[in-house]
């Protein structure tokens, strides 16, 4: 469960990005976060990555508190959470296994258990057929796709995904989502960042809208609340 | 327990090398530069101590008996010179033993030993070679042993002594500048080299971050890139001494015969080691100074 407590963030500058966000996301819950530009969504994916730090108030993430996770433990806790950003990051010279791979590799996983899990997963986004391709081969749809296996690859409770569909052609957007959503009924937490109106009122999910830091409005059943 | 492969880290390494080729060559060949510059100094003043003891210029008097004194006469005074304060050791040399000496320095000029040899009458003195304890108190000693009947002449370094060991200070604090500036010139190098490579591959470095890689995992491809400079550039400082040595010492036994040099062979391992071990810290700390960012979170 990921719980806020009147978290407030302020940035170096001084800056407020987030200022007494209150929420609760439970396990296998699907939630939309909706808000114009500098509402602050990014910075609430940034502060649950434990990218940044709270300024005041309570992150609990499971049975982590980001405030006061050691340094050395923020590795395995972001083991936990797959990510995925709007302009993909994938690494261009690899190819799509090899991209999934990584992800595995990195955290020591032996070279059997990548070579049987990272198939599975690339059939799981649909993307059986272009193992060996490099990520310029691939539409943007595709290469979103390859980053949201990366995401799955060490099998995280939560998917956090920063306007997974602001790069790619509307029409694959809708796949993705729709990825997401199957992801989602795999158990997992699902965190969608994302500013298509149409999509969150069609998935009918739940949708935390942001403005100016604080959260505006919180319901389960579509709406896009964002320029409320 | 998950396991890390070696060959991984390794890898990754010499490919981070390969990539930024130019800066690995000039931190490799400033390391190896500074190395083989403190090999050469170390070397010279093991070599100058070695010679100076060969010469036996350094708590020495030499000390040289009239030429017409008996056996029992040098006798007597070899045990008056024993018996004085602040004497070690007393080596007697004989004339007969100093002639054949100096025949050996004079192998390639055997007509000036044939009018020696001629004349039948031994020119060389009976000789002591006196080492003392107390520095401080040379000047009575050399004194004493003037006074004693029958000496001719007392030969005693102590300034020459003094001074050598004067030339031989000055070049060990000018070598010690030296090495310190070079070891800091290696040192902004390597950090360089390694943060061109951190830079080179951020976003790798960052997408290892979301996947939750640990910081040992991230730095220690660069930690080894470190390592590998130093040894390759100690390898390389190795050859360079070795052949310059064996260059330098070939002439100067050829022209100075009177410089007696160090066999390479005799320091090689201490050379090897002492580049190894300097190479490889010179580089660890170079990386993990130029990483002490990642280090942390
Ligand atoms: N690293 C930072 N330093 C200072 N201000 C920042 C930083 N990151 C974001 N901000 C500011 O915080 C606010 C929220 O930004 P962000 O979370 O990126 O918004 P969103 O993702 O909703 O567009 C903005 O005003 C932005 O300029
Ligand atoms: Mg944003």
């Amino acid at each position: 469960m990921i719980e806020f407590k009147n978290v407030k963030k302020v940035f170096l500058n001084g800056t407020v990005a987030l200022d007494g966000v209150n929420l609760k996301i439970n396990d296998g819950e699907f939630v939309f976060v909706v808000g114009a530009s500098g509402a602050g969504k990014t910075t609430l994916v940034k502060l649950l990555l434990r990218e940044e730090k709270i300024t005041s108030g309570k992150l609990m993430v499971d049975e982590f508190d980001l405030a006061k996770i050691p340094n050395y433990k923020v590795p395995f806790y972001r083991r936990q959470i797959g990510v995925v950003f709007q302009d993909f990051r994938l690494f261009e010279k690899k190819t799509v296994f090899e991209n999934v791979a990584f992800a595995m590799r990195v955290i020591g996983e032996p070279a059997k258990v990548i070579k049987r899990r990272v198939p599975t997963i690339l059939k799981i986004v649909n993307l059986q057929d272009k193992f060996d391709c490099f990520p310029t081969e691939l539409s943007g749809g595709e290469q979103q796709r390859v980053a949201l296996a990366r995401a799955l690859a060490n099998n995280p409770r939560t998917i956090i995904a920063d306007e997974p569909t602001g790069n790619i052609d509307p029409n694959m957007s809708l796949e993705i989502m729709n990825l997401l959503i199957k992801i989602q009924k795999k158990n997992k937490t699902v965190i969608v960042v994302t500013h298509e109106e149409k999509l969150v009122d069609y998935f009918q999910q739940r949708v935390i809208s942001l403005r100016d830091g604080r959260v505006i409005d919180d319901r389960t059943g579509g709406m896009f609340n964002a320029q409320v | 327990m998950r396991k890390y492969s070696i060959t991984y880290f390794i890898g990754q390494s010499i490919k981070g090398l390969w990539r930024n080729g130019i800066m690995s060559m000039a931190s490799i060949t400033v390391l190896m530069s500074c190395l083989a510059v403190m090999g050469s100094f170390s070397l010279l003043v093991i070599n100058i101590n070695y010679n100076l003891e060969e010469i036996g210029v350094l708590n020495e008097i030499v000390v040289f008996v009239e030429t017409e004194r008996t056996e029992l006469e040098v006798v007597d005074i070899y045990n008056q010179i024993r018996s004085l304060d602040n004497v070690n050791t007393v080596t007697h040399i004989t004339k007969e033993e100093v002639k054949e000496e100096e025949r050996l320095r004079f192998e390639k000029y055997p007509a000036v030993f044939k009018l020696i040899d001629d004349g039948g009458k031994n020119p060389y003195p009976d000789t002591f070679i006196v080492t003392y304890n107390d520095n401080s108190k040379v000047n009575t000693l050399q004194f004493n042993l003037n006074n004693i009947k029958g000496v001719e002449n007392v030969r005693c370094n102590k300034d020459l002594a003094k001074s050598i060991d004067e030339v031989k200070n000055g070049i060990i604090v000018i070598f010690i500048w030296f090495l310190v500036i070079l070891f800091v010139v290696s040192l902004f190098v390597i950090i360089n080299t390694i943060k061109l490579g951190v830079f080179s591959r951020r976003q790798e470095i960052s997408i290892m971050r979301y996947v939750g890689a640990t910081n040992w995992f991230i730095v220690l491809p660069f930690i080894l890139e470190g390592i590998i400079i130093g040894i390759v550039a100690s390898g390389f400082a190795y050859l360079i001494q070795w052949y310059s040595y064996l260059y330098i010492f070939n002439t100067i036994s050829k022209d100075f015969q009177i410089i007696n040099l160090i066999i390479f062979e005799d320091v090689r391992i201490f050379v090897a080691l002492g580049f190894l071990a300097i190479g490889v810290v010179t580089g660890i700390i170079g990386s993990s100074l130029s990483l002490s960012k990642y280090l942390k979170a």
